[in-house]
C-alpha cells in the first residue's frame, strides 16, 4: 500500500499510479492538456504541475509516480500561477477565434482559461500563422490553434498504428500534418480528432453547423458496421445525427473507432431512404398505404403456403437487424408460413467455422474477450485482415505487437505488415496448407498438453504434408515455418483470429481441424471474423434452416416442443434449405421469398443466378431502408428503420449482447410513418393469426428469455454499460468433444502455370462494407469508386499502370475498374471489393457449395484482364 | 506497355545502396540508420524531396511520415531545393561581436543572398547558422564541409569566389 | 602545471600517441576488474564535463549495477553550446585520448559497443576521428580481444544533423535511435534504460579524455589537480574580445581573471572589460567585478552563473548587452525542441521583446515583462534548455538593467538602433 496525501486528503494506493491518477481516482481534479489515459506519458504541456513537499521544483503530476509518504498540493498560489502562465504562453499563438471555432464549448483550452483567468494579452507581436488545410475531404487542420500536445500523433502512431500524421519541424515552427502536407493517406479512424483538446484537428462533416451546447441529445449506442460492436456516442440535433464520437474508456472499443464507425453514419440521413411501402403494379413499384401492403404480403404468402406448402417459402434474415427482429423473423417464417427455409449471411463461413470449433471444444469456443488479445503471448491471424474487416479488433492485434508479443500472420494481412513479428505469406486460398506445415513443425518441438485425449489422438493421426509439399503449394518455405513454430514454442497463451474464407473453402473441415489443433496446442482463444454487426445474433436467433433460437437443432424433439408449445403451432422437424439452395431452387420448389435487410442480388456470389432466381419467384417481399438491387425486384417493399432509429440488441463476435439505443425518433417529418423491422413482421404475423403480443422490443427479448436456454432469464436490465457476455445467465449447452474425422483428401498442388496465374480476390476495404456505406457521403469522399488493388509487381506482369482503367471479365461477368497500386500486396493477386453498384466484384465470382455446410466457396473461371482503351 | 511511372521513380543508386548496407550494420535497430540514410538520400536526390524521404522509408521499412517527421526536426538537412553550395555563416554571440553582421550585409549586396535564400544564379544558399565551434577565430562560416575563419569582407569574397 | 588533455603539438598518429604514454591507461584498466575501474573513477572525483558536472563514477556505478545487457557507452560530441569549441580541439589535436577513454569506460561497464554522437558541423573532425579509430583497430586497441584481455569494443561515429537539444543526453539517445531528438521523461534514466532500453552511459568528450590520465596516474594523483570538489584540468574555450582566443587546459578552480588576463592575453586592443559569460551562452553573464570567480562547478554557481561547458565569452566596453541578449534568445528560440509549453512559446516571446528594444520600439514595462516571462519559464520546463534561456535574460537584467532601460528611453547607447539586427531565417 502506497500512502500519500493530496491537499490534506489521505489516499491509499493499491498499485503504482501517477500522482494525477491517484488524485483523479479520489475525486481531485488536476487540469491536463497533453495527458490522455489511452496514450503514453508525455509531460509537455506543464498544465498539471503540482507542489510536492521536499521537491523544490513544481512537478508534472501526470509523470511523477506516487511514492509512499508523498505530500502533494494541487492548487497552491504557486501552482495556480504556473498554470496561468502556461495558459498565457499557449494563448500567445493560439488565435482567439472562439466565436467561430467549432470546438468552443468543448475546448479544454477555453475551459481552463475560464478557470484560471485570462491574461490580458501581454504578447503584442503577431501570432504564428499557418494556412488552414482543407485539402482533405473529411479532416480540417488548423495548426494555428494547435497547442502541440501531440495527442493526435501519439494516438496515430502508438494506438492506431497508422503512422499517418506526425510533427514536422522543430520548436515554435512545429506543426502536425500528414506526409503529403495536405490530404491524408490514412485509415481515417478519426481518433486524432477525437483526442484533440482544441480545435486544431476537426471533422469537416459538421463544420459550422451547430454549437456543441445546441445538441438536443447525446445517445450512447452500438455501432452498426461490423461484428466488434463498438460503443459510440451519437450527437443529435433536429432529428439528425450531427456527429459520432467515441467514449474513452468505455465499451469493447474503449473509445477507439474506425473510419466506418465515425464517418459512416451519413447513410441514415440520405434522401434516398425509402419513405413508404411500395407495391408492384403493372410491373412498376408504386407507393402504397401500409395497410394495403401489409395485407397483400400476408395474403400472398399464405396463398403460396396453402397452394405449395410452407417449404415453398424461404426467408433471408438480416445481419444488420437486431436480435429481436431476427427472432420475430424466424418465428414468422416458421410458425406463420410453416417454413424452415431460413438462412443468412452467417452461411458465408462464420456459422461453419463456429460449428466445427464448438463440436470440438464445446459451445462458446469462439466467445472470447477482444480485450484479451494483447494480453496473450502470441496472436495468430489466419486468412484475414482484422484491421480491415473488424478494425478495432485489428487494433488489439497491433497493441499486442506494441506490447512485444508475437504476431504471426498466416496469409495476406496488409494492415498488420508493420506489426507482425512473423509471417507465413501463403498464396491466397492456401492458408490451410500453411497451417498444416505449421502444425507439423509445432508437433516436433512442443508437447501436447494432455487435456483432451480424444482430440490428441486425432491430432496424432493427422496426415500432415511434407514441408516441401507445403512450399510448392503455398509458397511458404520450410525455414519460415520452422521460424514461426520456434517463435511460438514457449507461449503459454495465444489468440487466433480466423477469417471466413478458411471455412468457405473446399478443404474447410480440414482447415478448421488444423486451426483447432494449433489452437489446442498453443492454448488459444479463438476469434472469428464477423463482418456484420449482428452476424452472431443471426446464428443465436435461429436464423438457420436447422436450428431454433438458442442455436439448438430443430430436429431435437424436446427442444422443438418448447417452441411449439409457446408459439401454439406445429413446427416442421426437417431442416430447411440453406442460403444458396433457396436461390438454386427458386421457381421450382421455392415460390416465394421474404428478405429482411439483406441484398442477395448484390451481396452473394453467382449474381446472375441469384438475380434470375429472384425473377422466377411468384412473390417477393423485401424490407430495407434503401431501394437495393434486391428490393428493386420485389413485389412488396417495406421501408424500415436504421440502427440509430430503433431499440434492440446486437450480439458481437465475442458473443456479447449489447443494447442499441434509439437516438432519433422515427417519423420525424410526421408525413412519413415508418416502422421497425419487427413491427412490420408483427403486423403480418398478427394478420396471419400468430401470437405476437409485442408492444416494445423488450417484449421480444422477454419471450426469447423464456424459450431459449441460452438466453434464459436475460432482460434489457442486464445490458447496461458493457452488455452481457456469453454464457449470459446460463450454462453452455453443448460440451464439445465431438471430434470430426480429418479428411485426408486435399486439393492437388497447382502446376507452375496455375501458381503464377493472376487470381481475383474479394477485397474487404476498410472504408466500405457493402450496401450501406455506398450511401455515406464521407466514406465516398475517401474512396469514391471501385478499385482493383494490385501490387506494382503485379502491375508490371499484367502491363498496367497505376490509375489505368482495366476491364476484368470472368465466366460470371465483366466490369471496368480503376487500377490502384498498393505496395506489399501478393504478386499476382487482384483485389476488388463488392461495394459499388455497377462494379461490385461479387458479380465476377461464381461459387460451389461446400458439401457439408453448404457454405458457398467463391470461384472464378476464365479470368481475363484487359486495358480499357480511351477511358483513362 | 511498361509502367512508365515506376521507371521514372528514382531510387538509390547501387553505390548508395552499398553505403546504406554498411550503415545498417552499425546499429542493432534499423531505425537508427535513419539519420545517416537521410544524408545519403540528400546526396542522391539533391535535397530531401518527398521522393527521397519515400526511398529512405522504403529502404528502412519505416512509415513515410516517421521519416519526414524525424528529418524535419534537424536543420542541417536540405529540406528545400538548395543552391549548389551551402553557406552557413555563424552569427552567434562570439562571431557577432567580432563583426559577423557586416558580413551578412556583404552577402546580401554582392551575392543577393538573404538568410534562408538562394543566390539568383543558384550558386549559393545561405543559412544563418548557430555556433559552428570556431569562436576563437570568428567570424566563421562553413561552405559545404569546409570551415573558413577570421573572415572580413575581403576574405569572404575571396573564399566564395573559389566555389563555383 | 600538468597538462594531459591537449598536447603542445597535435597528435593524430597512434604511434606518436603511444610515445607520450598513450593507451597505457587502457592497459592499466584492462589489468583491473571492471568494478575496480568504476571504483577508481569514483575515487578520482571526476565530474562530467558536459555542463552539469555530475560525478562520473556515480553514473557508471548505476549503469554497472543494472543487470541488463548489452550496455552501451555513448560519447556526447554534440558540442553546440555557443562559445564552446574545446571538444573540437580535443578531437582535432588528440583523437586517441577519446578512444582510449571510451575503451576504459567500456571495460568498466562491460560494454561492447560505443557510439560517438558527433555534431554535423564538424565534418573534418569526423574524418580525423575515423582515421584514429581505424588505427586503434589495427593496433588491437579496439575490436576483438583488446590487448589480449578478451574484452571487445566497437566504436561507431554517428553524425548529428544540427539540433542543439541533442546535447541533452536523453535527446541525444532518441536522436541516435533515429527519432526526433527530444528529451525523454526521467526516470528511467539512461543508466538503466538508455539506447534501445539498455543501460547506457553518456559522457562528454572531455570527460572520456580525463580517464587515461586517471588510470595511468591513479585517482590519488588526479585529485591533486584542480579544486577540491572539482579535481582535474578543465578545457576553457575563450572567445570574444581577447587578444589570444583559443582553448586553454587549466586546472579547475583557476579564476576567470587569470584565464582572461594571464592566458588569453587580456582584452583586445587594450580596451576595458565590460562583461563575461563564463560557461557558454546558456550561462548567465557576469560583470567585471565578478572575475575573481574560481572556475569550477561549485564556485561559479555561488558567484551567480554556471561553469557549463567552460565557454568563456569576453565582451569589451563597446559591446551592447541588449544585442548580445537578443542574439542569445534568437538562439534559444531556434533550438527549443517544442516539447514543453514554456520553452516553446516563452523563448520566442522573450526574443520578441528584446527585438523591440533592439529596434527602438521598446516601451515602459518591457523590463518587467522580460523578468516576468523569464520567471514563468524558469523552473517550469521539461529540460534545462528553457531554464537556461530564462536565466540568461535574468542575468543580463541583474547586471545591466540600466542599459536595457536606456534602450527603451533613448535607444542603443552604441548607436545601433534604427537598424534591424541579425536574426535567423524568418519563421515559415
Amino acid at each position: 500500500m502506497i500512502n500519500i496525501s493530496i491537499n490534506g486528503k489521505k489516499i491509499g494506493l493499491e498499485g503504482p499510479a501517477t500522482v494525477l491518477e491517484a488524485a483523479r481516482r479520489h475525486g481531485i481534479d488536476i487540469p491536463t492538456l497533453c495527458n490522455h489515459p489511452a496514450l503514453e506519458l508525455w509531460g509537455g504541456c506543464r498544465m498539471c504541475v503540482v507542489e510536492i513537499e521536499k521537491m523544490p521544483r513544481l512537478q508534472t503530476s501526470c509523470t511523477v509516480m506516487a511514492a509512499d509518504g508523498m505530500t502533494v498540493y494541487t492548487e497552491t498560489p504557486r501552482v495556480v500561477a504556473a498554470r496561468k502562465s502556461v495558459l498565457e504562453f499557449l494563448l500567445i499563438n493560439h488565435p482567439l477565434q472562439c466565436p467561430t471555432c467549432d470546438k468552443a464549448g468543448v475546448c479544454k483550452l477555453q475551459d481552463l482559461t475560464v478557470k484560471y483567468g485570462a491574461v490580458a494579452g501581454r504578447f503584442e507581436e503577431g501570432k504564428r500563422t499557418f494556412p488552414e488545410s482543407v485539402d482533405d475531404p473529411l479532416i480540417v487542420r488548423n495548426m494555428e490553434r494547435c497547442i502541440m500536445c501531440t495527442r493526435c500523433v501519439r494516438m496515430c502512431d502508438n494506438v492506431q498504428g497508422a503512422f499517418a500524421i506526425g510533427v514536422v519541424n522543430k520548436g515554435t515552427r512545429s506543426h502536425v500534418e500528414p506526409f503529403s502536407g495536405g490530404r491524408y493517406n490514412c485509415e481515417y479512424c478519426g481518433n486524432c480528432l477525437n483526442v484533440c483538446p482544441v480545435g486544431a484537428i476537426m471533422s469537416r462533416l459538421h463544420r459550422y453547423t451547430y454549437r456543441p451546447w445546441q445538441m438536443d441529445k447525446t445517445v450512447k449506442t452500438i455501432c452498426s458496421f461490423c461484428g466488434v460492436g463498438c460503443t459510440q456516442l451519437l450527437e443529435v440535433r433536429s432529428g439528425a445525427i450531427q456527429k459520432v464520437s467515441p467514449v474513452f474508456g468505455e465499451g469493447v472499443n474503449k473509445g477507439l473507432l474506425c473510419g466506418r464507425g465515425i464517418f459512416g453514419y451519413g447513410y441514415v440521413g440520405s434522401p434516398e431512404r425509402l419513405k413508404t411501402p411500395l407495391i408492384r403494379k403493372n410491373g412498376v413499384l408504386e407507393p402504397a398505404e401500409w395497410d394495403e401492403a401489409l395485407a397483400l404480403a400476408e395474403r400472398k404468402m399464405l396463398e403460396i403456403k396453402n397452394l405449395h406448402g410452407g417449404r415453398a417459402i424461404a426467408g433471408v434474415a438480416g445481419g444488420r437487424c437486431t436480435n429481436e427482429e431476427n427472432y420475430v423473423f424466424q418465428k414468422l417464417l416458421r410458425a406463420g408460413f410453416g417454413s424452415n427455409n431460413i438462412d443468412s449471411v452467417a452461411r458465408l463461413g462464420l456459422m461453419h467455422a463456429q460449428n466445427l470449433l464448438e463440436d470440438i471444444f464445446g459451445q462458446g469456443a469462439a466467445a472470447n474477450l477482444i480485450s484479451g488479445i494483447p494480453r496473450s503471448d502470441a496472436v495468430i491471424t489466419v486468412a484475414c485482415d482484422p484491421t480491415q474487416t473488424n478494425p478495432v479488433m485489428g487494433l488489439q492485434v497491433r497493441a499486442a505487437a506494441r506490447a512485444g508479443k508475437k504476431v504471426l500472420t498466416v496469409g495476406h494481412a496488409h494492415g498488420l505488415r508493420r506489426h507482425r513479428t512473423h509471417s507465413l505469406p501463403a498464396h491466397i486460398g492456401t492458408e490451410g496448407m500453411a497451417l498444416a506445415g505449421l502444425l507439423s513443425e509445432l508437433l516436433k518441438i512442443k508437447k501436447l498438453p494432455g487435456e483432451n485425449p480424444e482430440f490428441e489422438a486425432a491430432i496424432k493421426n493427422f496426415e500432415l504434408p511434407r514441408l516441401e509439399e507445403v512450399e510448392t503449394y503455398t509458397g511458404v518455405s520450410a525455414a519460415m515455418l520452422s521460424g514461426a513454430a520456434s517463435a511460438l514454442k514457449d507461449v503459454s497463451s495465444s489468440s487466433i483470429i480466423a477469417g471466413r474464407e478458411l471455412a468457405a473453402h473446399r478443404d474447410a473441415r480440414r482447415n478448421l481441424m488444423l486451426l483447432a489443433a494449433i489452437g489446442y496446442i498453443l492454448n488459444s482463444r479463438f476469434f472469428l471474423i464477423s463482418e456484420h454487426p449482428n452476424e452472431q445474433g443471426l446464428i443465436d436467433m435461429g436464423c438457420a434452416p436447422d436450428t431454433l433460437p438458442g442455436a439448438r437443432p430443430i430436429a431435437l424433439q424436446t427442444f422443438r416442443e418448447r417452441y411449439e408449445e409457446a408459439w401454439g403451432v406445429k413446427l416442421d422437424p426437417e431442416p430447411g434449405l440453406s442460403l444458396m439452395e433457396m436461390f438454386e431452387q427458386a421457381g421450382d420448389t421455392v415460390r416465394a421469398m421474404y428478405i429482411m435487410g439483406e441484398n442477395p442480388a448484390f451481396n452473394l456470389p453467382g449474381r446472375k443466378m441469384v438475380k434470375s432466381a429472384l425473377g422466377k419467384l411468384d412473390f417477393l417481399v423485401v424490407q430495407d431502408i434503401f431501394m437495393s438491387e434486391t428490393a428493386a425486384m420485389a413485389d412488396v417493399v417495406f421501408p424500415s428503420l436504421a440502427w440509430s432509429e430503433k431499440e434492440g440488441t446486437y450480439t458481437n463476435l465475442e458473443k456479447r449482447i449489447q443494447k442499441l439505443e434509439k437516438a432519433i425518433e422515427k417519423n420525424p417529418e410526421k408525413k412519413v410513418f415508418l416502422m421497425e423491422d419487427w413491427q412490420i413482421l408483427m403486423e403480418i404475423g398478427k394478420r396471419a393469426g400468430l401470437n405476437m403480443p409485442y408492444t416494445a422490443s423488450s417484449d421480444i427479448i422477454d419471450e426469447l428469455a423464456r424459450l431459449s436456454p441460452l438466453h434464459a432469464g436475460l432482460g434489457y436490465g442486464d445490458l447496461a454499460e458493457t452488455g452481457m457476455m456469453w454464457p449470459y445467465k446460463g450454462k453452455p449447452l453443448r460440451m464439445g468433444g465431438r471430434i470430426p474425422a480429418l479428411p485426408v483428401s486435399r486439393a492437388e498442388a497447382p502446376s507452375k502455370e496455375q501458381a503464377l496465374a493472376p487470381v481475383l480476390v474479394l477485397d474487404k476495404p476498410l472504408f466500405h462494407s457493402g450496401t450501406l456505406s455506398r450511401h455515406a457521403g464521407p466514406l465516398l469522399d475517401i474512396m469514391a469508386e471501385a478499385e482493383a488493388k494490385l501490387s506494382p509487381e503485379t502491375g508490371s506482369v499484367l502491363e498496367v499502370t497505376d490509375g489505368a482503367m482495366i476491364s476484368i471479365s470472368t465466366a460470371e461477368g465483366e466490369m471496368a475498374l480503376k487500377v490502384k497500386f498498393e505496395k506489399g500486396l501478393p504478386v499476382g493477386a487482384i483485389f476488388a471489393g463488392n461495394n459499388f453498384g455497377e462494379a461490385g466484384a461479387l458479380g465476377l465470382f461464381g461459387y460451389e457449395l461446400e458439401p457439408e455446410s453448404k457454405t458457398p466457396i467463391l470461384r472464378f473461371a476464365n479470368l481475363e484482364i484487359k486495358l480499357e482503351t480511351g477511358k483513362l | 506497355m511498361k509502367s512508365e511511372k515506376s521507371q521514372r521513380e528514382k531510387t538509390f543508386s547501387p553505390g548508395a545502396l552499398t553505403r546504406l548496407e554498411e550503415i545498417k550494420k552499425k546499429y542493432p535497430d534499423k531505425r537508427a540508420a535513419l539519420m545517416p540514410a537521410l544524408y545519403i538520400a540528400q546526396d542522391e536526390f539533391g535535397w530531401l524531396r518527398p521522393e527521397a524521404l519515400k526511398a529512405v522509408a522504403q529502404y528502412l521499412e519505416l512509415p513515410e511520415m516517421t521519416v519526414r517527421s524525424t528529418a524535419t526536426f534537424y536543420s542541417i538537412y536540405k529540406h528545400e531545393q538548395a543552391g549548389r553550395n551551402m553557406v552557413r555563416l555563424c552569427t552567434n554571440v562570439s562571431c557577432m561581436v567580432l563583426g559577423a553582421s557586416t558580413l551578412k550585409g556583404t552577402l546580401k549586396t554582392l551575392y543577393g543572398l538573404a538568410p534562408g535564400g538562394t543566390s539568383p544564379d543558384g550558386r549559393f544558399q545561405l543559412e544563418i547558422g548557430e555556433c559552428i565551434g570556431a569562436c576563437d577565430r570568428g567570424p566563421a562560416m562553413l561552405v559545404n564541409d569546409d570551415l573558413h575563419t577570421e573572415l572580413d569582407t575581403k576574405k569572404l569574397i575571396q573564399v566564395l569566389e573559389s566555389y563555383k | 602545471m600538468t597538462r594531459y588533455l591537449i598536447p603542445d603539438a597535435c597528435i593524430r598518429d597512434i604511434g606518436e600517441y603511444e610515445k607520450t604514454g598513450g593507451y597505457q591507461g587502457l592497459e592499466k584498466a584492462l589489468s583491473m576488474e571492471p568494478g575496480q575501474v568504476v571504483e577508481e573513477v569514483k575515487k578520482s572525483g571526476l565530474r562530467g564535463r558536459g555542463g552539469a558536472g555530475f560525478p562520473t563514477g556515480m553514473k557508471w556505478m548505476f549503469a554497472a549495477g543494472d543487470p541488463k545487457f548489452p550496455k552501451y557507452i555513448v560519447c556526447n560530441a554534440d558540442e553546440g553550446e555557443p562559445g564552446t569549441f574545446k571538444d573540437k580541439a580535443l578531437l582535432k589535436n588528440n583523437p586517441h585520448i577519446l578512444i582510449e577513454g571510451m575503451a576504459i569506460a567500456a571495460h568498466a561497464l562491460k560494454a561492447e559497443t560505443g557510439y560517438v554522437y558527433l555534431r554535423a558541423e564538424y565534418p573534418k573532425e569526423k574524418e580525423i576521428l575515423e582515421a584514429a579509430l581505424a588505427q586503434a583497430h589495427e593496433k588491437g586497441f579496439l575490436g576483438e580481444n583488446i590487448m589480449g584481455s578478451g574484452a571487445r569494443l566497437d566504436i561507431q561515429v554517428h553524425r548529428g544533423a544540427g539540433a542543439y537539444i541533442c546535447g541533452e543526453e536523453t535527446a541525444l539517445i532518441d536522436s541516435l535511435e533515429g527519432k526526433r531528438g527530444q528529451p525523454r521523461l526521467k526516470p528511467p534514466f539512461p543508466v538503466n534504460a538508455g539506447l534501445w532500453g539498455k543501460p547506457t552511459v553518456v559522457n562528454n568528450v572531455e570527460t572520456f579524455a580525463n580517464l587515461p590520465f586517471i588510470m595511468r596516474a591513479g585517482a590519488q594523483e588526479y585529485m591533486k589537480i584542480g579544486a577540491p570538489d572539482c579535481p582535474g584540468n578543465k578545457l576553457f574555450s575563450v572567445s570574444g574580445h581577447v587578444e589570444k582566443p583559443g582553448v586553454y587546459e587549466l586546472p579547475m578552480g583557476i579564476t576567470l581573471k587569470d584565464i582572461i588576463y594571464d592566458h588569453a592575453g587580456g582584452i583586445k586592443n587594450g580596451k576595458a572589460l565590460k562583461a563575461v559569460i563564463p560557461g557558454g551562452v546558456s550561462a548567465p553573464v557576469l560583470p567585471p567585478d565578478k572575475i575573481d570567480c574560481p572556475m569550477d562547478f561549485v564556485s561559479v554557481q555561488k558567484w551567480g552563473s554556471m561553469l557549463g561547458s567552460g565557454g568563456v565569452i569576453v565582451f569589451d566596453e563597446d559591446t551592447c548587452m541588449v544585442q548580445v541578449a537578443h542574439r542569445a534568445l534568437q538562439f534559444f528560440e531556434h533550438e527549443s525542441c517544442g516539447k514543453c509549453t514554456p520553452c516553446r512559446e516563452g523563448t520566442g516571446w522573450l526574443r520578441a521583446i528584446l527585438e523591440r528594444l533592439e529596434t527602438r520600439q521598446g516601451r515602459e514595462g518591457d523590463i518587467r515583462l522580460l523578468e516576468d516571462v523569464s520567471r514563468n519559464i524558469a523552473g517550469n520546463t521539461f529540460c534545462p534548455l528553457g531554464d537556461g534561456a530564462a536565466m540568461v535574460v535574468l542575468g543580463f537584467l541583474k547586471h545591466f538593467k540600466e542599459e536595457f532601460s536606456e534602450h527603451i528611453e533613448n535607444g542603443c547607447p552604441y548607436g545601433r538602433t534604427g537598424k534591424r539586427p541579425d536574426r535567423p531565417a524568418p519563421v515559415q
